[in-house]
């Protein structure tokens, strides 16, 4: 069975491509519109059989996790069900201290979906689904049950089953009806890289690479790592193989960005050297290069072949030292042996850390795996200060409805409370909340109103489940489909929770048109209020504020770099630097000078950043340094971390001033002196973001001692 | 067997703790098979383990309350 979603060409419909991709369009909805329905109906039919209370909860659970890939709705089901445990535990614990002052649990439960709130903004996976849901939850069990603290447990037991069936439905049948992997897209992702990486390497042979060229393949190359991460994290949930090859594909990304940082490097300082006024260098080093191409290019069928490449580099690796040292003994002039040392050291870096990556890929693709691998994390940089302005918003939220609910005693403030908990958890991570909030409640709105119409004018007199599916289907199928339109994000979501809310199944079914009325205006004012209160507290996400400050934050990473304890500290440094600069360069505008001085930065910090670190790390390896070296090469990675912390004029002189000592003081030491040397020429890039530092004629050279 | 059991004083399903059970087997039953990479010999994966879970989970249920 074919799982990957391919686009059939009929050769009738090849004359007409837009139309089999049209089709294949809808297909890809349809499959999906049936699986909710027949989701939604098991669930609803099972919760009716095993005599839950309420089956709509079941249903609105889930309408909320139903996702077209399979590994996304398992990977939600799995946080949801650790949220919606400790949602339903907390809010137990809240009802049996506070039974009787509602005002202090009140006050409570708003900091507690106040700080879930939060702590889904941090995470930008599925995890932040188990956030939002154990405030949901916790708002559930206990908001129901709030004239009658004596219920609790039974209303949270009764919650928590529903809960749990409709998420195990969901998984069971997302799963094994009609399933669309997202294994496949991942592996097709992951062989993308590899492809593309290679054949960008090869095609680099010629040396020179235009800055702007570089800093768009930087920005390719971040924007994969990143989303194989977080494909990565969904697919375990959905593929044993996966899971088994979870820590080899962590590794491999890592692989990846270490090599692609090394490239990086290898190729700013031949620019470097062929814009200073040193093309000997540069081209002797190009010479070196040719190899890796040549290695890179087998017949053209094997050239994406892992196990070729591989076995090729391998050969390669093996043969750069003897072309190293014949190309170093026919440089005649020994002062431009340093340029020549790092750039051979670097190449031979890159080399090694192609074939890695190459080999690792041979091993994933394998059928089996065997042995095992380092473990490393791919690290993200979160911001505090943007969950921090989550909780207080929410709670703010929270609190002005439970202020109003007890000052006016309205009988429907429960419901309001409980729309204004799941709103504010879902659209605390959108970028754009206020333009969400008006979409979903847009479908919410309509949502409602289809379910009126079922309930009132279709539903009574049927007397089975039968009646049931056939008086909703063609109401309920409206939220799933347009799902699936990318063009109006929330409004299905909107419309199916509406609809599902208002069906409000229960056992036995009670219809009650006042009951529902007020209920649904209670809703509308929760949604509008958690939509509101983005008004007043503004979201920092994609804000100019928060850019400036993970700019900052990418900067002080080769502070982080020049200070930090060294034990895996290389894979913190490349996740870290990745995940920032792919947040930041999301919500800039491509092209803008704000765009174009990230670019710059980002590429900056990768280099530097890696060359202090390499520093540091031959620093800790060379014991028998001598005294005074040692702590030049110090005080040049200090300054080096200083000036990156806090960019301007003087530091920038101090760091310069202090590298360059350094370099004459490692005379004796070429392994440590091709590091400082780098860390020298970055400083001195005048297409680097410190090229307005640089002084129009300052002596370039540092060949003279 | 008992059909409930009590955790610190609240009834639960006796089942509750055979799924759990079941669903640990489950993970490390995964862990071996996707190693070998078995799977890829059976037609439908998902449909495949769910089975192997409902058989492992009936026949503990059934062998416990009995």
């Amino acid at each position: 069975m074919s799982t990957v979603p391919a686009i059939d060409s009929v050769p009738a419909m090849s004359r007409w491509p837009w139309l089999a991709e049209f089709l294949a369009g809808e297909r890809r909805a349809w499959i999906f519109v049936g699986k909710s329905l027949l989701a939604i109906y098991t669930a609803a039919w099972l919760a009716m059989w095993l005599q839950l209370e309420q089956p709509a909860t079941t249903m609105i659970t889930v309408t909320i996790v139903m996702n077209p890939h399979s590994g996304m709705v398992l990977a939600k089901s799995f946080y949801r069900a650790i949220g919606t445990l400790a949602g339903s535990l907390f809010g137990l614990a809240l009802m049996s201290v506070f039974p009787q002052q509602r005002e202090l649990f009140l006050l409570s439960l708003s900091l507690w979906v106040g700080l879930c709130a939060g702590g889904a903004t941090l995470y930008r996976n599925f995890m932040s689904y188990g956030f939002v849901l154990a405030g949901y939850t916790a708002a559930i069990v206990t908001l129901p049950a709030i004239n009658n603290p004596l219920n609790v447990f039974d209303s949270a037991v009764m919650r928590v089953s529903e809960v749990l069936l409709g998420l195990l439905v969901a998984a069971v049948v997302s799963d094994l009806v009609l399933p669309q992997r997202l294994r496949m897209v991942l592996r097709q992702g992951a062989r993308e890289q590899f492809a593309k990486f290679t054949d960008f390497v090869r095609g680099s042979t010629g040396g020179l690479i235009p800055r702007a060229q570089m800093e768009q393949v930087h920005l390719a190359s971040v924007r994969t790592a990143v989303h194989l991460e977080d494909m990565r994290a969904s697919v375990i949930f959905e593929d044993p193989e996966a899971n088994v090859r979870s820590t080899r594909m962590r590794l491999l990304n890592q692989r990846y960005m270490a090599a692609g940082t090394s490239f990086q490097s290898l190729h700013h300082l031949i620019n470097r050297l062929q814009r200073g006024g040193n093309p000997a260098v540069a081209n002797t080093l190009i010479t070196l290069y040719r190899p890796i191409g040549v290695a890179l290019s087998p017949e053209p069928v094997q050239q994406h072949d892992p196990a070729v490449l591989a076995a090729r580099l391998a050969e390669c690796v093996a043969q750069l030292p003897a072309q190293v040292a014949a190309s170093r003994a026919s440089l005649v002039e020994p002062a431009v042996l340093l340029e020549f040392d790092t750039g051979a050291a670097l190449l031979q870096r890159f080399a090694t850390e192609l074939r890695d990556f190459s080999a690792l890929e041979v091993s994933l693709r394998g059928k089996q795996a065997r042995g095992t691998v380092e473990r490393v994390h791919f690290r993200r940089a979160n911001d505090i200060a943007g969950a921090a302005i989550a909780v207080l918003r929410t709670f703010l939220t929270m609190g002005v409805l439970s202020m109003f609910w007890l000052a006016s005693g309205w009988a429907y403030g429960a419901s309001a409370m409980l729309l204004a908990t799941i709103f504010s958890g879902l659209l605390a991570a959108s970028p754009n909340p206020i333009s969400a909030a008006t979409h979903t409640l847009f479908g919410y709105v309509a949502g409602m109103l289809a379910a009126f119409v079922v309930v009132y004018g279709l539903l009574p007199g049927s007397d089975d489940f039968a009646a049931l599916i056939a008086a909703s289907a063609a109401f309920l199928l409206i939220g799933p489909y347009l799902t699936t339109r990318d063009t109006l994000p929330g409004v299905g979501a909107g419309y199916s929770l509406g609809f599902v809310y208002i069906l409000a199944l229960k056992n036995p079914m009670v219809y009650d048109p006042t009951h529902a009325f007020n209920d649904a205006i209670a809703q509308v004012a929760g949604i509008v209020l958690a939509g509101l209160a983005f008004v007043f507290v503004p979201t920092v996400i994609g804000s100019a504020w928060q850019r400036a400050r993970q700019v900052r934050r990418m900067r002080e990473l080769v502070a982080l770099v020049a200070n930090a304890p060294l034990d895996g500290l290389a894979w913190r440094f490349e996740s870290l630097s990745r995940d920032l600069f792919q947040q930041v360069v999301t919500h800039t505008r491509p092209g803008s000078d704000e765009s174009r001085s990230l670019l710059a930065w980002g590429l900056a910090v990768q280099e530097s950043g890696r060359a202090v670190l390499e520093l540091r790390r031959e620093l800790a390896d060379s014991h028998d340094l001598a005294p005074a070296a040692r702590a030049a090469a110090t005080a040049a990675v200090q300054a080096v971390g200083r000036l990156y912390h806090q960019p301007d004029a003087v530091r920038w002189h101090d760091a310069d001033a202090a590298v360059r000592e350094a370099i004459i003081a490692t005379a004796a030491v070429p392994a440590v002196r091709q590091y400082l040397y780098q860390l020298h020429s970055a400083l001195r890039d005048d297409e680097s973001p410190f090229a307005m530092y640089i002084p129009p004629s300052s002596p370039e050279s540092v060949h003279a001692t | 067997m008992p059909h409930e059991v009590a955790i610190y004083g609240v009834l639960v399903p006796g089942l509750l703790p055979v799924f759990l059970g079941c669903l640990l087997l489950m993970v490390l039953l995964d862990l071996v098979v996707g190693r070998l990479g078995l799977y890829r010999h059976v037609w439908h994966p998902a449909l495949f383990r769910f089975a192997v879970f409902v058989c492992l989970f009936g026949a503990a249920g059934l062998l416990l309350i009995h």
